[in-house]
């Protein structure tokens, strides 16, 4: 499938409502261009024909009833179509089709999440959509006001602290899986994403923060990054229904840089313990911290609390993070460690981790 | 119509730039009606806020105005009526010439005023002592959260949820009292310093009456006083009802 | 115009000796504590143009930021704050107070054959009050810098730090200045009018005036109360704007818009005022369809009042409302037209000369109607949700406010600008700098639609590679038109040093306010003036009332009478 070409004043057409929005767009700018040619046209025809020289005089003005009525009630009936025409076309851009599918979209300073159906939360900053299926975005902030804008979609709506925002698109092409250097490689329209851990960027559409939520103080945020306002930027990867249905069902992929690792699944499970920040309560060193230490964990006899016990195994691992609370290590009983929604390709990379841990 | 701008063109109380002291007396008073026009919509982003917020949370609005005393309110309401009635009295008294009794009606009006500050005082300085206060203060007496809040404070919102609710018993305080509280020192608040400033224009006009600068021909600064003092009595006849009465 | 019997026109010749109000009075004080309008009008010129040439230096320093994708000059933070003042000085320091402060003030009471406003301790009291509020504006600056954007969104703003609270405080307390002023201009043109002047007559920069100071009355108190509401939100948490403790953002939206929507016509209809005296007097010729202007004024203030929400098309608000604002915001088209098409209208069978004030008088009608026509993409429901926050909408709206207003306001400086001082300025340096003015401004935001439309969005310190050429072409017409200032800087200081002696009535202008004395006498009129014609009635007026300016230099035209 080719990437459709944009114009001069607005990027290519990338979903169903964009070439609807963009006939709108013409029309208007027909109109102006009309306008504007007739008003400036006769202002400078009229300048030049009665510029002030010899022999030439003023003549007092009269007024013509009929014709400032004429110039008072014709735009009316223009603007009229316009405000009808402009009308539609959003309502077909606010109200999503019943079979669209959801993605939860989470705006912070200054970061987006994205949560898909049946629980998957993507990488940070990265919002995979199915190819010719409809999309909802059921947006929530936790701080101050955001706005999703993806300009090849023609959509937007502001994400507002306490209530949800809705928004939905059908994209209408396969984002290119190609990689870049920088934002000239990918093509028009598009930006080249953030590097992996392995360095490499591929080129996806931007979906930028389009309300102003500032900057920290300081150029660098906590992590050490430049972040603000302006970089609250996500990449839009359009993918193959198929590709997205795998994804939905295993959740994201392992990372490009396990690949070449010793054991690509701990890998990927180490990197799933920190990411998440299973590191703020468990140690993997055996010290103390609010919940047990994973080191040795993995095939131990495991006492509970309401006196019985059991084997640390797959199962034991499984429900310990889907449902933390169904069984509680003794002396870890006033600690309330939340369900986390992993896919199960994610549980058997972090299970690898662990076991890693009581070799 | 020509006349000599440099010379004195009329009687004393006549500013330089007006022609007569009819087109002086309509020039004021149609500035003072534009400045109460400008009062009005001031006033009315609070109005609206309350009819939004009372949509909201009912239930909060309804336990916040039972925690009010409505025979404060009314005590303040009546008080300010009749001051309105004597700033009424001032002006004919100003429009006959009398000037002391111009001056007594103004001191009476004064008076009023103060009255209903000191209501006001003694109702605030009890909420904010037991802690009914707006947003993040609710429940910090004096605006210290650091303190639990007195007994009295557990009592009045009980006795007030059950007025509200028509219940007996202990219940559940509704989260957004606080705005109704937010909305009331804001409405209030802004009226009390209406109050403040009108005790101050007032007495600035009593002691011009005192020096003898009013008369039955110049009595303007009297009347525009007193359609600014009508102002302010005007806004807490929809404050007393909407705060105080409708639960 | 004619005065009674006895009274003559002055004539250049004969008014060496006539006491003008720049020289009546001498000494500080004599200008602290002065009543006369027009002193305090020139107080405001000078206030505004130094907040002028602040925002403007604001507005340099973010062209050369955005000059190359990534840091250029200063850390995302300092952007931020930088922008902020940009907008909060430009609108709330500048351009509402521009017109009606300095110019309305000093011409309003003379166009009207008045010798001052209704209340002249009020109009001190205003501008004490703006100059209060200017200093707010610089603590806040000093104390911490605001980085919310003028708008102050909340919750953004809540979270701030306190400077927040001194800026807000700021623009409370210039409200006031713009209310006072208002209600000072309504009395004064009810009540002020010379004998003969009856609302017919009035001319068109005083009808402009008039229908602002309208919505200065009437708007200005919702936004002083939102920004209090806001302060105690800061202070005392009161709970209505923010989301934490069950307020509502949105609400904020809808209150500060409310003003914000109004304050634009209180920006742009000066500008539009002061352009219908440009077009007259530059075509020697009645402004046609004047009752149709006059009204579309008050129509345009009427408008301005019911369509604050299109600003707030994807906040979230109903799809209802939505709608209902959409429909209405179209309406602002009508008046706007009608303006537009009666000036053009003008033009025809006048006797038009371009000198520099008309340039800023044609260049307005060129930039107007750019900005109302990319309006049509804004009110348009469907190309709005695309728009909306984009560098299109900041192109949008420098069209009408600068374009519009600042063209209208640097037009009427040059225009009036003997009348005020006494003093001719050199005609060809202006010409040179309303060159540059027009190119830079036109290379700056034209290049600024482009960018809007192809998704870069606003308030943005960094940005994607495809849109550095746009940037760079930006922020070059930016220096083109920093460059355009500076000249004509120099041109108008030139002026006061070494400028000739203007005459009475340069432009050959039939308006009432070049029929007294250059610079004018204290009260304006010796005597009180009794107008028997029109402010535009050319063919009624004498030759003596029109050409006794005649001075070759700077109205060569003459020849063309003669």
């Amino acid at each position: 499938m080719t990437q459709p070409q944009g114009t001069v004043q607005l990027p290519p057409q990338l979903s169903t409502i964009a070439p609807e929005v963009d006939a709108m767009y013409y029309a208007i700018y027909w109109i102006s261009v009309a306008s504007f040619v007739v008003i400036v046209g006769a202002m400078l025809y009229f300048s030049y024909k009665y510029r002030r020289r010899p022999g030439h005089e003023a003549k007092p003005a009269g007024h013509a009833t009929v014709l400032e009525i004429t110039w008072t009630v014709a735009p009316i009936f223009l603007l009229a179509w316009l405000f009808h025409a402009g009308f539609v076309t959003y309502m077909h851009g606010v109200v999503a089709p019943d079979n669209a599918r959801d993605v939860r979209v989470r705006g912070m300073q200054w970061n987006w999440e994205f949560e898909h159906e049946g629980g998957v939360i993507d990488e940070l900053n990265v919002l995979k959509v199915p190819v010719g299926h409809p999309v909802r975005l059921i947006m929530s902030s936790s701080d101050v006001l955001h706005s999703v804008f993806i300009p090849a979609f023609r959509v937007k709506r502001d994400v507002v602290p306490g209530m949800y925002t809705t928004l939905w698109f059908e994209a209408t092409h396969l984002t290119e899986e190609r990689t870049c250097e920088r934002d000239a490689d990918c093509p028009e329209a598009h930006f080249c994403g953030r590097a992996d851990a392995n360095g490499v960027r591929t080129c996806a559409l931007p979906l930028f923060c389009a309300e102003y939520c500032g900057a920290p103080q300081g150029i660098q945020d906590s992590a050490g990054r430049n972040t603000n306002h302006s970089t609250m930027l996500a990449e839009v990867r359009v993918v193959s229904q198929e590709a997205y249905d795998r994804f939905l069902e295993e959740g994201p992929p392992a990372p490009a840089h396990c690949d070449a690792a010793e054991d690509p699944a701990a890998c990927w499970g180490e990197g799933l313990f920190s990411q998440n920040g299973c590191n703020a309560c468990h140690s993997v060193d055996g010290s103390r911290a609010p919940g047990p230490t994973w080191q040795g964990l993995w095939g131990s006899t495991r006492q509970f609390a309401d006196g019985s016990s059991g084997v640390a195994d797959e199962n034991y691992i499984r429900e310990s993070i889907l449902q933390p609370q169904a069984k509680i290590v003794t002396g870890y009983s006033g600690v309330n460690m939340p369900p986390y929604r992993f896919s199960d390709r994610q549980i058997d990379a972090i299970i690898a981790y662990m076991r890693t841990l009581s070799e | 119509m020509a006349s000599d701008a440099h010379a004195h063109h009329g009687p004393e109380y006549l500013a330089h730039h007006f022609e007569t002291p009819a087109q002086q007396f309509d020039a004021a008073k149609l500035g003072m009606w534009a400045f109460l026009a400008q009062e009005i919509l001031f006033f009315s982003g609070l109005f609206i806020a309350y009819g939004i917020f009372r949509t909201w949370y009912p239930e909060a609005f309804s336990v916040g105005s039972h925690l009010l005393d409505w025979k404060m309110g009314g005590i303040n309401t009546v008080v300010l009526l009749v001051s309105s009635f004597t700033a009424v009295m001032a002006v004919q008294k100003a429009q006959l010439g009398d000037r002391k009794g111009t001056s007594f009606f103004l001191l009476l009006t004064i008076g009023f005023a103060f009255g209903f500050m000191i209501v006001k005082y003694f109702e605030y300085t009890h909420k904010i002592h037991v802690g009914i206060l707006p947003g993040k203060y609710w429940g910090c007496p004096g605006f210290d959260c650091g303190s639990a809040p007195p007994e009295a404070f557990f009592q009045e919102v009980e006795a007030a949820i059950n007025a509200a609710y028509h219940t007996a018993g202990p219940n559940l305080v509704p989260y957004h009292i606080r705005t109704f509280y937010g909305i009331y020192f804001v409405m209030t608040g802004l009226h009390g310093i209406h109050v403040l400033v009108g005790i101050g224009i007032i007495l600035w006009v009593w002691r011009r009456n005192q020096r003898g600068e009013f008369s039955k021909d110049f009595n303007t600064p009297v009347d525009l006083v007193a359609l600014y003092w009508h102002l302010v009595d005007l806004i807490w006849i929809y404050l007393f009802p909407l705060l105080y009465l409708i639960d | 115009m004619t005065v009674e019997a006895g009274t003559a026109i002055p004539s250049s010749s004969s008014h060496a000796e006539e006491p003008n109000y720049l020289t009546h009075e001498t000494g500080l004080k004599s200008w602290l504590f002065t009543l006369d309008h027009k002193r305090i009008g020139l107080m405001y010129l000078v206030s505004v143009l130094l907040m002028f040439f602040l925002g403007g230096v604001m507005a340099l320093l973010v062209r050369t930021e955005l000059l190359f994708a990534g840091e250029t000059l200063m850390e995302a933070d300092t952007y931020n704050k930088i922008f902020t003042l940009h907008g909060a000085i430009m609108v709330f320091l500048f351009i509402i107070p521009a017109i009606p402060g300095a110019i309305g003030n000093f011409f309003l009471p003379i166009m009207l054959g008045a010798k001052d406003v209704a209340f002249p301790r009020l109009n001190l009291l205003s501008f004490y009050i703006y100059c209060a509020g200017t200093v707010l504006a610089l603590v806040a600056i000093v104390v911490g810098s605001v980085d919310t954007g003028w708008t102050f969104y909340t919750p953004y703003s809540t979270r701030a730090d306190s400077s927040v609270i001194w800026m807000t405080g700021a623009a409370f307390v210039l409200g006031f200045s713009s209310i006072l002023t208002g209600v000072n201009f309504i009395s004064t043109v009810h009540k002020m009018r010379a004998p003969g002047l009856h609302w017919k007559r009035l001319p068109l920069f005083i009808w402009g005036i008039y229908a602002t100071s309208i919505v200065q009355v009437l708007a200005t108190p919702v936004l002083a109360i939102t920004l209090f509401l806001l302060i105690m939100e800061k202070t005392l948490s009161v709970g209505v704007f923010d989301p934490a403790l069950g307020g509502d953002p949105v609400l904020f939206q809808h209150f500060f818009w409310f003003y914000s929507h109004p304050a634009v016509y209180i920006m742009i209809l000066p500008g539009m005022a002061i352009v219908n005296e440009l077009i007259a007097t530059f075509s020697h010729r009645k402004i046609f369809g004047y009752m149709f202007v006059a009204m579309s004024s008050l129509g345009l203030g009427l408008v301005g009042f019911l369509v604050w929400a299109h600003h707030m098309f994807t906040s979230g608000m109903s799809e209802y409302a939505t709608m209902v604002f959409s429909a209405l915001t179209f309406l602002v088209a009508i008046p706007s037209g009608v303006k537009i098409f009666n000036w053009v209208a003008t033009l025809y069978e006048g006797s038009i000369s371009f000198l520099s004030p008309m340039l800023y008088g044609l260049s307005f009608l060129v930039l107007f109607t750019i900005g109302g026509v990319t309006g049509l993409f804004l009110a348009t429901l469907a190309t709005d949700i695309h728009l909306h926050d984009t560098y299109f909408v900041v192109a949008h709206f420098h069209y009408v406010m600068v374009g519009g207003t600042v063209f209208g306001f640097v037009g009427g400086l040059h225009y009036w600008w003997p009348k005020m001082t006494g003093k001719m300025y050199d005609e060809k340096l202006a010409k040179v700098s309303w060159f540059l003015v027009f190119v830079g401004f036109n290379v700056t935001f034209l290049s600024q639609f482009v960018m809007g439309s192809q998704g870069m969005p606003r308030r943005y310190y960094d940005y994607l590679d495809q849109f550095q050429p746009l940037h760079m072409a930006s922020s070059g017409g930016a220096y083109i038109l920093g460059l355009g200032f500076i000249i004509m800087s120099f041109m108008f200081v030139k002026s006061l040093r070494s400028g000739a002696k203007a005459p009475r009535n340069p432009w050959a202008s039939a308006g009432y306010e070049w029929m007294t004395t250059t610079p004018p006498h204290p009260h304006n009129f010796e005597e009180t003036p009794v107008m028997t014609r029109g402010p535009y009635d050319y063919h009624l007026c004498t030759e003596e009332e029109l050409w006794d300016g005649f001075d070759e230099d700077f109205q060569p035209s003459k020849k063309a009478k003669a």
